[in-house]
Parts: C-alpha cells; sequence; structure tokens
C-alpha cells in the first residue's frame, strides 16, 4: 500500500488530476458511494474516530473527537478552512489545486456524516486559482449528481458555498473565519461557545483544515485501523509537510511523521544551498518557538516530540535560514507579520505586536538601546506572561502570543547577536 | 423586497441575486457583493459601500467596518495592474526586498503608490501562501514565483508596454517567474481582468488568449 | 434562595454569590473590585480591552481568565491580587497608554477617569515607549450632540454596543484593523440617535463628549442630585450634576425597573432650556400689548382679588401636566375648595378618558414587557414620545418577545415589529372587530394574539382619532389571554396630575366624582365640593369662548399649542376676562395671559411625580428657583391665604403627607416611605391593591366611522417647536421641517408629485411621496414651526397650489 494518500493521484496523473473524468478513473467517488449506501453517519464518524487523525490546521485535536461535540440542533453546517496564511505553509493550495475532487469528496461524506446540508469552502481572496478550481469542481460534481438534491440519487441532498477572503490572516482562526463568513470584521470570538455548538449563524458547526478533510476519503475506503496504522502513534496518518527558506528542494512533501529533522532538511529537502550552515529553523510555521542544529538536529518529527522540545508542528511549516541570516532582521519580520495581521480587539496583541515591530525596527536602524532586550520581553509578557510553551495568554486568541515566539527564539539562541546589533557592533553573520 | 442597483450591469446585478442566495443570511453576501462593487467602481469607492449596504440591509458604516478590516477591497483608486510584491519570512529570506526595490525603481512609484498613468500599482504584502516559490509576486492576484529582481523589472515592462486585457498566471510564470511552489499542472486558461481576485461568482475572471 | 446562589472563593475568602452571575459583578458585590474598561453592566460582554484578568484555578492549574466574560460557578477559586495578575494588569494599562495622549489637565475627563486613577492604582509610573504615538485630528463630531477624540479611545467597543444593540442605530463602528482601528462613522452619515448621548455616559474615557458639556466643569467640584426626568411620562432616573449652583450635565441613573441607565437625548439636554434667556424670572402684569414687571406682592394681589370676584363656576383651570404632584395637589385643592369650581383639567383635549388613564384594570408594569409572549402596540408612535419606553419594547423583542404594532401611519417600532396592523383612521373600529374575528390578512395577528402573557400599550395614535377608539381598543386587549394594559400618556407628570384630581371626573387618588362617599369623606377634609359636573379642556375653551366661562388658571400648560383647535383656544383665552398664566415661559397661551407668575421648574423644586405605570419617585432639587421664580404650591398657598383660606400648601412635606392622608390609592406613599423604605426604585401606587377605590374596565363602545376626503394625522416628533426643544441650543436644529407625506395614489388624484408645494388647509408645504402612508390620510409632524396652528380636527383639504406644476 502506497504510504503517500492525498498526493499520489497528482503524482501519477500530473496533467489532469483536478478533472472529474481522472478523478472518477481512478476511483474517485467511490468512498461517498460505499459511505451513502453501506455506512450509516455514525459508522464514519467512528471510523474517522478510530483514525487518530489530529487536525492538520494547527491545533492539532483530533477529528473524530470534533465530530463527536457537534450538537443537535438544526441545521448544522460544514466549513472547510482554505484560509492557509500562516507564513511558511502552502500545502492545502496544492490540495485544493491540484486535487479539489478529493477534497469535495471528503466535503460530500463529512457532511454526510454530520447531518449537513450546506457546507461552505472559506479560501484565502489571494487564492483565486484555487477558488476557480474548486468551483469547476463543484459544478462538475453537481452536473454529474454528487452534489444537489439527492446525492447520488439518495435522500442525502448538499449545497456547497465557496467563499473567498478578503485579505487577513486571522480570518485562518475558526471563529473569526465563522464572523468573516458571516459578512462580519474576522475577529475571533470568545470560546466558549465552540463552533460545534454555537457556529456559523449561531448553529452547530464543524471547521476543518483542508487536509484534514481530504484524508476522509481515504479513510472511508480504507477504515479508521489503516490510517492509524501509519506513522507513529500519536501523529498517525502522513502529514503534507511545506518546507522553504534556505533549502535546496523546497515544496511540499507528504510524508509518514517519526524521522529526525537532520533527516528531513538533509535527506529529503536536500539541505542547505551553496554548503552553507544551517542555522536555525522554525518546524510549524511563522508562529511556532524556532529550532536549532546545536539541540534539535537528532529531534524526532512528530507532534508530540516537537512540543515536549518546547515548539510545535502548527499547520507543518518549515523554514529553514542559513548561516547568513540576520536573525534580528528574520524576527522583525515575523512580527511585523503579527502586528499587520492582529485583528485590534485585544490590547495586549494591538498595543503589544506594533510595539514589538516598533522597538526591532530601531535596533535594526542602528538605534537600539541597552535597555532593549529587556524590553522586548517586558512587551512580550504583556502579552504572554510566562514566556512559556504553549504560551500562557492576556489576549481572546494565540495570534498575540505568536508574536512574542521570534522574540523568544533570539533572546534563547542569539542573544550575543542582538546584543551587537544593539551596540552597533559589527554583526556576526556571514 | 430585496434592492437591486439599477445603475449596474445587468450582469453584475444578476451576479449579486445569485451570490445573495448562496447564503443562508443575507449579510454573508457583503465580502463576495464588495468585490463585485469594486469591479463596477474600480474601487471600494464610498459609493460601492453604500450599494453594497442596500443590497445587504446594514447600514454604509457596517459595510466600511468590514471591508476596512481586509486589505483586498481598495478604499483609494488602483491601477489596472496591481503588483503585489510578497515579503514575507520565507521571500525575505529568498531576497524579495531586492524583488520590491526592482519593482519601485521600474515603475518609479514607491509601494503603496499608482503610476501617473494609472496602469501599475504596487504593494508589498505579507506571506500569500508561495513560500516554496519564494521571492513570489502576484500581479492582480495572478501568481509567479521564483521571481528575481531583474525578471520583476521585466515583468513590470510587460505589463506597460503590452497592456494585457486578461492577466494570466501561467503566462506569467512561464516569462518571469522560477523556481515554484509545487509542480503547478497543466495551465490555466482563466485569469484577472482587474485587481479583484479572478474568480467567476464576481465576473473577474476572463477566458485568456 | 440558596438554590440560585454558588460559592465562590476569593482571594482566600468565600462567599455565597448569585448563580450565573458574570465573575467581576459578583466580586465587585462582595466587595473585591477588579479593574475594567469594556465591561458594562447592562451590555453583551466582549472581553476586549483584558484590563479584568484574574487567576482562576483549573484542571490544568491557575489560569489568566477576563473575569468579565466568566460565569460564576461553584467552587470557582479567583484570585484578584497575585502577582501574575498585578503584572497583567500593570501590562495592559501600559499598553493602553503607549498612545493615549497625555492631555488629562484639558480632558473633560479628567478627575473619572478609570484610565487615569488606574494609571495610579494600578500602573508601572513612567513610560518606556519612545516610538512615536499614534496621532488623529482632535475632536470629530460624530453627530449635533456628539464629539469624538480617537486619541482617547480605548477601543472598549461601549459606544458601538450601545449604538448597536441598544438604541439599534448601527451607525458608529469600528474601521480599520490591528493598530489603525478605531471608532468612525460613514461620510456624510452622522450619528444620529435618539439615544446617542448614551455612548458619551458609557465612554470610560474622554473620547466621547457632548457638545454642550465640554470644559463646562471639572468633576472635583461638581455635585450630584438623584432625580427623575419630566420630559416624558416614563420618569427616567438621572443624576442632576450641578457646578456653581447651575445644572451642567445630566446623567442616567440605574432604575431597572424604569429606563436601566438608559435616557433619550431629550431627558439629557432639554435642562438647557431652563437656564436659557426665554425664561420668565420675575411676575409680569399685562399693560395693553406688553407686560410690565410687578413684585411678587402686587401680582399675588391682584391676582387673589381678580379671582375673588368671580364666582366659582365662572373659573376654570387648564394644566399641571408639567408639575411635581405636590403642585397638582395644591392646584386641585385651591381650585375645588376655594374657588370651589369643578372644572379643571390637566389634559389639553389631546388626550384620553382619565379613568382609562389612572385606573384602567389590570394595569401592566413596564417591567410586564420583559415576560410578555406578546406585546401589542395601538397608540401613539412611542420611539418620537417615550423614547425610552421604545428602548423597554425594543429589548423584549431582541429577547425574544413577538410585537403587533398597529397604526394609522408608519412608526418607529415599525422596523422591529413582528406584525405591522396599518389601517386608515376612522376605519379602527373596523379593523378591531377584523382582529377579534381573525380575518384572512389578520389571521397571523390574532393568533400572535391568542395566547399569552400579553402586554398592550394602548394610547391615542392621531389626534384624526375618535377618542373613543381608545376605550374600545382597551376593552379588546383588555379581553385577550393572559393580558394586562398600560394606557399611555407621554407629556411629563400627566399620570400624577390625574392621580392628583387635575380632570373633570376625577378627585385625588384615583376616586371618582360619582363616588358619593369617597366625596364626603374628601369634603370633610377640603370643606364643601362644587356640586356642578366638570368641564374638560375643549369644554372649557368653548365656554370661555362663547363667556359662560369668564376667568382661566393656566398652569404650565398651552393650549394654543397642544390642544386639537389652536383656533379656538386662541378665540378662548382672547375673551377670557381674566387669565392667570403659572408658567416658566412666554408661550402661545400665556402671551395672552393677564398675568404671568414665574414658576420654578425641574431640577429647582422638590417634591413627587408618578410614571406612566403608576410608579411614585422623589424629585430631587439640584438648583434654587431661578431669578424670582417659586413653586406654583407655594404662590397658590399665599394666593389661598389672600383669599382666606389656609392651604397649608408651602412647604411639599406637609402636602405630600396630606396626600398620602387623604387621595386614597396614595394612602402610605409619604416622601419618607419614598426615601426610606421604596428607596431607588420608588413604588407602585396603591401599595395595598384594595386602596384604590376606582377600578374603569374598558367598556367595547362603538365608534363612529369618518370618511373625510383626506385625514390629517399630525403626529408628534420628538424634537418639534416645544418651548424646552426650542429653547434648548443643541436640539433645537434638530426639529425637522414640515412636509406633507402622501400615498402614491392620493398624490396622482390631486395631480402632485414628490416634492411639490400643496395647500394643506391653511397651509403651504411640499409633499414627500410614501407609500407607508395609507390610501386617503396625510401625515404631517405636529408642532413644528410651520404646523403649529394647524388644527387637527382630522377633515383637511389638501389640493396642489396653483400655478405650481
Ligand atoms: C491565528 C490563527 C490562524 C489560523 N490559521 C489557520 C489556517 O490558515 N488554516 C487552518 O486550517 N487553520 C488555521 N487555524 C486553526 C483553526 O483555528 C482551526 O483550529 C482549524 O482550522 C481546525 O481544523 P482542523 O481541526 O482540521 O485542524 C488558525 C488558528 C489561529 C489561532
Ligand atoms: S490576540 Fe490579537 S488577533 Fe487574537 S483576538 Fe486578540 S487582538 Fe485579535
Ligand atoms: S473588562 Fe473584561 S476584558 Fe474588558
Amino acid at each position: 500500500m502506497t504510504d503517500k494518500i492525498l498526493t499520489a493521484r497528482m503524482d501519477a496523473h500530473p496533467l489532469d488530476s483536478h478533472t472529474l473524468d481522472r478523478y472518477l478513473n481512478t476511483g474517485g467517488y467511490e468512498a461517498l458511494r460505499k459511505a451513502i449506501r453501506e455506512m450509516t453517519a455514525e459508522q464514519i464518524t467512528e471510523e474517522v474516530k478510530a483514525s487518530n487523525m489530529r487536525g492538520r490546521g494547527g491545533a492539532g485535536f483530533p477529528m473524530g473527537v470534533k465530530w463527536g461535540f457537534l450538537a443537535p440542533a438544526e441545521p448544522r453546517y460544514l466549513v472547510v478552512n482554505c484560509d492557509e496564511s500562516e507564513p511558511g505553509t502552502f500545502n492545502d493550495r496544492q490540495l485544493a489545486e491540484r486535487d479539489p475532487h478529493q477534497l469535495l469528496e471528503g466535503m460530500i461524506i463529512a457532511s454526510y456524516a454530520l447531518g449537513v446540508n450546506h457546507a461552505f469552502v472559506y479560501i484565502r481572496g489571494e487564492y483565486p486559482k484555487v477558488a476557480r478550481r474548486m468551483q469547476s469542481a463543484i459544478d462538475e460534481a453537481r452536473a454529474a449528481g454528487y452534489l444537489g438534491k439527492s446525492v447520488i440519487g439518495s435522500e442525502f441532498s448538499l449545497d456547497v458555498t465557496v467563499h473567498m477572503g478578503g485579505g487577513a490572516y486571522i480570518c485562518g482562526e475558526e471563529t473569526a473565519l465563522l464572523n468573516s463568513l458571516e459578512g462580519r470584521r474576522g475577529e475571533p470570538r470568545l470560546k466558549p461557545p465552540f463552533p460545534a455548538v454555537e457556529g456559523l449563524y449561531a448553529k452547530p458547526t464543524i471547521v476543518n483544515n483542508v487536509e484534514s478533510i481530504a484524508n476522509v476519503p481515504w479513510i472511508t475506503t480504507n477504515g479508521g485501523a489503516a490510517y492509524a496504522a501509519i506513522g507513529p502513534e500519536r501523529s498517525s496518518g502522513t502529514k503534507m509537510v511545506s518546507i522553504s527558506g534556505h533549502i535546496n528542494k523546497p515544496g511540499n512533501y507528504e510524508i509518514v511523521l517519526g524521522m529526525t529533522w537532520r533527516e528531513f532538511i538533509y535527506d529529503i529537502a536536500g539541505g542547505i544551498p551553496d554548503g552553507k550552515e544551517l542555522k536555525a529553523w522554525i518546524p510549524g510555521g511563522a508562529s511556532a518557538p524556532w529550532f536549532v542544529p546545536s539541540e534539535h538536529l537528532d529531534t524526532l518529527f512528530t507532534i508530540d516530540d516537537v512540543a515536549s522540545n518546547g515548539s510545535m508542528l502548527g499547520a507543518g511549516a518549515v523554514i529553514v535560514m542559513d548561516e547568513t541570516t540576520n536573525v534580528v532582521a528574520a524576527a522583525h519580520r515575523l512580527v511585523r507579520f503579527f502586528a499587520h495581521e492582529s485583528c485590534g480587539q485585544c490590547t495586549p496583541c494591538r498595543e503589544g505586536t506594533s510595539w514589538l515591530e516598533a522597538v526591532l525596527k530601531r535596533i535594526l536602524d542602528g538605534n537600539g538601546q541597552p535597555s532593549d532586550v529587556d524590553l522586548l520581553l517586558e512587551i512580550s509578557n504583556g502579552i504572554s506572561p510566562g514566556l512559556a510553551w504553549p504560551p500562557a495568554m492576556t489576549t481572546i486568541c494565540p495570534l498575540g502570543p505568536s508574536a512574542v515566539s521570534p522574540i523568544t527564539s533570539i533572546t534563547r539562541w542569539f542573544m550575543p547577536e542582538l546584543e551587537a546589533m544593539i551596540a552597533g557592533s559589527e554583526v556576526a553573520v556571514g | 423586497m430585496t434592492a437591486t442597483i439599477s445603475h449596474w450591469s445587468p450582469e453584475n446585478q444578476e451576479r449579486a441575486k445569485d451570490i445573495l442566495a448562496s447564503y443562508p443570511e443575507k449579510r454573508s453576501a457583503v465580502m463576495p457583493l464588495l468585490y463585485v462593487a469594486s469591479l463596477e467602481h474600480e474601487y471600494a469607492s464610498e459609493d460601492a459601500m453604500r450599494e453594497v449596504a442596500d443590497l445587504v440591509e446594514i447600514t454604509p458604516i457596517q459595510v466600511k467596518s468590514v471591508a476596512s478590516f481586509y486589505t483586498m477591497y481598495k478604499r483609494e483608486p488602483v491601477g489596472d495592474y496591481l503588483v503585489s510584491v510578497c515579503t514575507g519570512i520565507s521571500c525575505f529570506l529568498r531576497g524579495a526586498d531586492d524583488v520590491l526595490e526592482a519593482v519601485e525603481e521600474a515603475t518609479g512609484v514607491r509601494s503603496g503608490e499608482t503610476t501617473e498613468d494609472g496602469s501599475v500599482s504596487v504593494e508589498h504584502v505579507e506571506c500569500i501562501g508561495a513560500c516554496g516559490g519564494a521571492p513570489a509576486v502576484q500581479v492582480n492576484y495572478e501568481l509567479i514565483e521564483g521571481v528575481t529582481p531583474d525578471k520583476a523589472e521585466a515583468l513590470i515592462k510587460w505589463l506597460e508596454d503590452t497592456k494585457p486585457e486578461v492577466v494570466l498566471a501561467d503566462e506569467m510564470q512561464q516569462l518571469f517567474g522560477g523556481q515554484q511552489s509545487f509542480d503547478w499542472g497543466p495551465a490555466d486558461t482563466m485569469g484577472a481582468i482587474r485587481p479583484v481576485p479572478a474568480f467567476g461568482v464576481f465576473g473577474s475572471a476572463k477566458e485568456g488568449r | 434562595m440558596a438554590d440560585n446562589t454558588v460559592s465562590i472563593t476569593i482571594n482566600g475568602v468565600t462567599h455565597e454569590v448569585e448563580a450565573g452571575e458574570r465573575l467581576i459583578t459578583a466580586a465587585e458585590n462582595v466587595g473585591e473590585h477588579i479593574p475594567r474598561f469594556c465591561h458594562h453592566d447592562k451590555l453583551e460582554p466582549v472581553g476586549k480591552c483584558r484590563m479584568c484578568l484574574v487567576e482562576v484555578e483549573g484542571p490544568r492549574g491557575k489560569a489568566l481568565m477576563t473575569s468579565c466574560t466568566m460565569p460564576v460557578s461553584d467552587g470557582m477559586v479567583v484570585d484578584t491580587q497575585s502577582d501574575v495578575v498585578k503584572k497583567a494588569q500593570e501590562g495592559i494599562l501600559e499598553f493602553l497608554l503607549i498612545n493615549h495622549p497625555l492631555d488629562c489637565p484639558v480632558c473633560d475627563k479628567g478627575g473619572e477617569c478609570p484610565l487615569q486613577d488606574q494609571a495610579v492604582a494600578y500602573g508601572r509610573g513612567e513610560s518606556r515607549f519612545i516610538e512615536e504615538k499614534r496621532t488623529y485630528t482632535k475632536p470629530m463630531p460624530v453627530s449635533d450632540l456628539v464629539l469624538l477624540d480617537r486619541e482617547r479611545c480605548v477601543l472598549c467597543d461601549r459606544c458601538v454596543r450601545v449604538a448597536d444593540d441598544i438604541a439599534g442605530d448601527p451607525l458608529i463602528e469600528f474601521i480599520e484593523r490591528g493598530s489603525h482601528v478605531q471608532i468612525n462613522t460613514f461620510p456624510n452619515e452622522p450619528f444620529s440617535s435618539y439615544f446617542s448621548g448614551n455612548t458619551v455616559q458609557a465612554c470610560p474615557v474622554g473620547a466621547l463628549t457632548s457638545v454642550d458639556y465640554r470644559f463646562k466643569a471639572r468633576p472635583w467640584d461638581l455635585e450630584s442630585t438623584r432625580s427623575v426626568s419630566l420630559i416624558d411620562a416614563m420618569h427616567s432616573n438621572v443624576e442632576i450634576h450641578t457646578s456653581r449652583g447651575k445644572i451642567v450635565r445630566v446623567y442616567g441613573a440605574e432604575n431597572n425597573s424604569v429606563n436601566e441607565g438608559w435616557l433619550s437625548d431629550k431627558d439629557r439636554f432639554a435642562f438647557a432650556a431652563f437656564s436659557s434667556g426665554a425664561r420668565v424670572t420675575t411676575p409680569l402684569v399685562r399693560d395693553g400689548d406688553t407686560f410690565n414687571e410687578v413684585s411678587w406682592g402686587e401680582a399675588l394681589e391682584l391676582v387673589s382679588s381678580k379671582l375673588g370676584s368671580f364666582i366659582g363656576t365662572e373659573v376654570g383651570a387648564i394644566g399641571g401636566a408639567h408639575s411635581t404632584n405636590e403642585e397638582a395637589f395644591a392646584l386641585g385643592k385651591f381650585v375645588r375648595s376655594v374657588i370651589r369650581s369643578p372644572h379643571i383639567d390637566a389634559q389639553v383635549g389631546d388626550g384620553i378618558d382619565p379613568h382609562l388613564a389612572a385606573a384602567v384594570v389590570n394595569r401592566a408594569r413596564i417591567d410586564d414587557l420583559d415576560s410578555a409572549a406578546t406585546i401589542l402596540v395601538w397608540g401613539p408612535d412611542i420611539k418620537e414620545t417615550l423614547p425610552v419606553l421604545y428602548l423597554r419594547v425594543r429589548k423584549a423583542v431582541r429577547n425574544g418577545a413577538t410585537l403587533v404594532v398597529a397604526s394609522p401611519y408608519a412608526t418607529g417600532l415599525d422596523s422591529i415589529a413582528t406584525h405591522v396592523v396599518r389601517y386608515r383612521a376612522g376605519s379602527g373600529a373596523e379593523t378591531l372587530r377584523k382582529l377579534g374575528q381573525g380575518d384572512g390578512d389578520h389571521s397571523a395577528v390574532a393568533e400572535a394574539l391568542a395566547s399569552g402573557p400579553i402586554v398592550a400599550l394602548v394610547g391615542r395614535s392621531s389626534l384624526a382619532e375618535d377618542p373613543k377608539l381608545v376605550e374600545a381598543v382597551a376593552a379588546y386587549a383588555g379581553a385577550l389571554p393572559d393580558a394586562k394594559v398600560l394606557p399611555l400618556l407621554a407629556r411629563g407628570n400627566i399620570f400624577g396630575a390625574l392621580d392628583m384630581g387635575l380632570a373633570p371626573n376625577l378627585l385625588p387618588g384615583r376616586v371618582s366624582t360619582e363616588d358619593e362617599s369617597a366625596v364626603s369623606e374628601l369634603e370633610y377634609a377640603w370643606g364643601p365640593l362644587p356640586v356642578d359636573t366638570g368641564k374638560d379642556t375643549m369644554e372649557m375653551l368653548e365656554a370661555l369662548a362663547d363667556s359662560d366661562l369668564r376667568a382661566l388658571i393656566l398652569t404650565g400648560a398651552d393650549p394654543v399649542r397642544d390642544c386639537p383647535d389652536p383656533e379656538l383656544a386662541a378665540r378662548a383665552l382672547d375673551t377670557a376676562e381674566f387669565t392667570v398664566a403659572f408658567d416658566a415661559f412666554i408661550t402661545d397661551s400665556s402671551a395672552r395671559a393677564d398675568v404671568i407668575l414665574p414658576a420654578a421648574v425641574w431640577g429647582e423644586v422638590e417634591g413627587t411625580a408618578t410614571n406612566l405605570e403608576g410608579r411614585v419617585q422623589h424629585l430631587g432639587r439640584a438648583i434654587p428657583p431661578r431669578g424670582q421664580s417659586m413653586s406654583v404650591a407655594s404662590a397658590i398657598d399665599s394666593i389661598g391665604r389672600l383669599m382666606g383660606t389656609e392651604l397649608n400648601a408651602a412647604d411639599w412635606k406637609v402636602i405630600n403627607r396630606e396626600i398620602a392622608a387623604v387621595a386614597p390609592t396614595y394612602a402610605g406613599l409619604t416622601a419618607d416611605f419614598l426615601t426610606f423604605e421604596a428607596g431607588d426604585e420608588g413604588a407602585i401606587a396603591p401599595l395595598e391593591s384594595d386602596s384604590q377605590p376606582l377600578v374603569h374596565t374598558p367598556a367595547d363602545v362603538s365608534v363612529p366611522v369618518v370618511t373625510d376626503r383626506f385625514t390629517l394625522h399630525l403626529v408628534p416628533s420628538l424634537y418639534d417647536d416645544s418651548v424646552v426643544v426650542r429653547n434648548t441650543e443643541i436640539l433645537a436644529p434638530l426639529a425637522g421641517h414640515a412636509a406633507v407625506r402622501m400615498h402614491p395614489k392620493d398624490a396622482s388624484s390631486i395631480a402632485v408629485t414628490d416634492g411639490q408645494m400643496v395647500h394643506v388647509g391653511n397651509l403651504e408645504l411640499p409633499v414627500v411621496i410614501d407609500p407607508d402612508v395609507v390610501q386617503r390620510s396625510v401625515v404631517l409632524p405636529r408642532n413644528l414651526n410651520e404646523t403649529k396652528n394647524l388644527a387637527a380636527t382630522g377633515a383637511i383639504r389638501v389640493e396642489t397650489v396653483r400655478g405650481d406644476a
């Protein structure tokens, strides 16, 4: 059995993996037939539970367990999160662009299992091609009877609406996404209530990531147990990992977790260009604390091992920095992102992130002050008291604390470089 | 019943109706309708926001509150070609700042500005999900990956000389791109006609040559 | 009790608190103040400012939680003072201050600003923020009444929630994102709301200010007096803030049975009229076409000798609706027992049967709205006449109540109504019948009214309506399942005046003049009372015009402006041999008097007042009477003495005790009871239901059908040409301009188009074509400068202005 679940079709049929014809003659929509003809909604949820698949959107919450929380009230909604905006991630884009029917079939099965008759795909505004591909897949599927009034002749009916974002990273956060989908500012909501109880239009709603849902057809066909059997126990299945930055073979890799970081960075992704030294890497997207070669090259690439080493796998985005990287500039770039994307409703995030950005900018401009190191840490403390990981928060959502990761990373691993920069002396890079 | 904006093109009035019909609640249509209105008015002008307010039956300030939360609803006039240079972390590591500089040089305007003749607007943006193909640039949200400063300069020249009616990602990638995040597969023949994401539902996408 | 309380531990001490309460409130109630900015008791929690963070013990140890969003739960263990909490609060404050201007010395909020106070209490002193502060253009008007200083704003979301959730006017919003977020309005779409002032009061800092208060006073030399507003019959509770003997600001005060802290902008800002130059501050005596200032002594001599020169029944008295209960009682006692005239009326021909208003069976309380399944409103547009009652109805609807609105013209309630029943004035009785039978298009409404609890707000929706319709509607509504009826009258203390017997068919304490035993009881106290039946205002005016009445006492009433037939009123006053007007202003009516006695007004007189649900509350005295003004009661006391009778009306407390003694329904409702027993909530009269002699059960009277070519509706608007609005600098400009609303079909039938001029009676006004107007009726705002003299008799000629087409 292949160890590729999500990318097998696009690898085998690079020219038309996105079309309905190709999808059908490579076993497409068979899982849906099986689900509707042979399985009850409960059985499907059970299989998803059995797969131990942990949500791929970043929080890593087991998908089956989440489905189990869906409240009985009607109507209910399924919302697929394709806002993919975490710096370093671009794998949902590939899955939705290259194999939209796989995602759509996952949505249809999930909707059937969850008693949903109207599902949404929230696609970030900067992904027009993804929206076009999803829409034509939806049109093809409707014409062929996989969507609409009576799905493959059954009682079950389903509409799918593509909703494009307007340019806001925070809308990836599921409750901000729901506000956005309701035509409001993309501000995260207070939790509880959680979407599974009060989500879209205050109705029970399941929000899942693209990659999570794209796995559903395979799980339906092969069973949850088969999925759980792949890879290490608490990181089961395959994972799409995006790697970028100073790396020889950037791209998306569908891998079975459990290898060491050394293996991943050097053997799979081809190592650092021009034989340069590896300086640091971010294991799970911009929000994650950095890893450094001296400590983490032989750490295992699993959800839990990364967590126990004080960072996170998040949405599975690896950003590699070589020896020439000015880590203060890199940190500034990351903090600038969070300041720009803060929704602005919490005082500490709104004021703190832009303050951090301003201080780093000042240091980069050569106007650093000796007190700035303490200041950076103090500001960070005001957003994420104790500077621990996983972070404590004075904020509503984790975006604020995410802006702290680059600060704690450079102060923890590159203090001399930071101090040198503040002192204005020749920076020890390159 | 629901207002229709009589001075909109018949096609756009039709689109507005379909969009409103595709959501359980009117207000959800605010964002898609803002894109349609931006096509009608060339950008998300005050009138555009007022008209969307009428369509979904909320107040204009409620529409502005939403529009101004997002980066893609342009509340100032914008050129025919919006060139967005990604300066997010991965592109930054791969030299995005030089690409931005090249674009600014080639257009003679700075990020956030539009050329005299109103043809090109330049902006630098945060991560656009093309990190594997860094540095990345978008023209009217159609993507080019693996752009170098020279290629960026050539891109601007090409835009100003050929003034393509439809901006096609694959065509531009061919001419000015390099390293991709992943194999794009077969060329997409749909492209953008304005700085509004090219999507049939909005009427912003067109079949290219 | 114990079953709806839980026990929580705050800083080591265990307390019993109300279940479901927010932690921040529960803590407050047991004396643990947690700092906050966005939290507001009357608004949905948003948890945005993050100032109220406390440590709560959970499964995974202590965690920081916002106490404003967290409901208390049994066994909850909370620390509000740990180092972690202190540090978090310091941090939040520093964040709030980095972009906050340091202009406390010139900020109106300086001295009463939680940000300023907390910066001292919890802050870390000097800021480490050396970058550039955010700057915005200094105050920008968001409406004619409210200014916004975005630099001072802490983005607490209170104003937006007040505008959107409470007032239903979502015209101010957050725009932009992240550190650029700011409050704003849409270009050319100001925050025009009848409730905009509430945002100023809700703003925790000095970001929102009212145009009339800026730089007026400093908080530390403000004195505060608790009272109630007499702008309308709701009697919203207020704090009157005075500085150096002047009222400088009126704030809403919390009375959860009445206004829950909210005010209309008229409640809040109209106090300015009383300090305006238009006030009459000395006694005036007519001298030909002018008035001469005279001493009180002279004036009182003149009035008492004049009044003494008529037979009692030749004298009439109109007014009392703007007085305190004590003043109204004194007036009634004077007219009935000294003048010995039965002709007295606090309404001016635009009201309803006093028995219905004061003594309807199953009278509803405002609070009943909260538990009503269905609310029926058949009466005046309460958004214009009783705006805070509108807020209460709106809240009930938000919480799920069904709202049925019946009206011959569009009202402010229509937009939140579940069903709107529109009918042509005159056909009201017809509509009633249809509702009763649940005919065709009325079936949905009938269904909504088929099960209770039901609260019916019933009043006179238009002067074109036959007053009898109100009785018929009340009868219909009262018969609905589990129904209560709240009769609607809007004028200041009209219900107090009626309860004090200022009506031809009422004596003090909801006693019918027909009730012999009650009458003789009163005579025991007052001596013999007049025997003839009293005339109401319209009858008095006709009698005056026909010289059957010879003298008139006006107390704060302006029949020439307010009664349905201004022309008759003018003629009546001109014919009267002698008219004395107790008034604070020269009005269309007092201008025709022979003597004007300067009356002390709201804020200058202590006493009690009774609102539309019969709630008796204390009126505070915040400042001394202006100039030589005097309370109507003291003036009457002197006149009585000069006429040889001791009324004991000089001291409001003495009158108040007499009311409690002789007005059955007010038994026990003494000032002392209100102050020491009832407290801020006041008390509903009667305290014991059996102490109210008169209980009026509405009768299903038959109502004649009007069939005029055009029925004219003069509809009230909050901002009209009344003395308080006209003399309040910031409100006067808000009064609209008159335009005739008519149905498209009618417009074409007389061949006019939108904007064209038409003759309405003797006026020439522009037409606004409006499908919401019922055919064959025209709607005009009442009592605007243009329409003030228009008779509201129902029938009206409307025709195109010749040569205009
Ligand atoms: C600031 C922020 C940004 C997020 N962005 C994304 C995103 O782009 N895509 C995504 O699927 N989940 C994102 N998430 C996680 C979602 O909130 C949510 O957990 C997820 O979509 C659930 O899907 P899953 O259970 O299948 O992972 C984000 C969370 C936060 C706090
Ligand atoms: S943490 Fe930042 S992004 Fe998240 S809700 Fe608060 S302000 Fe918005
Ligand atoms: S008071 Fe609790 S977050 Fe503002």
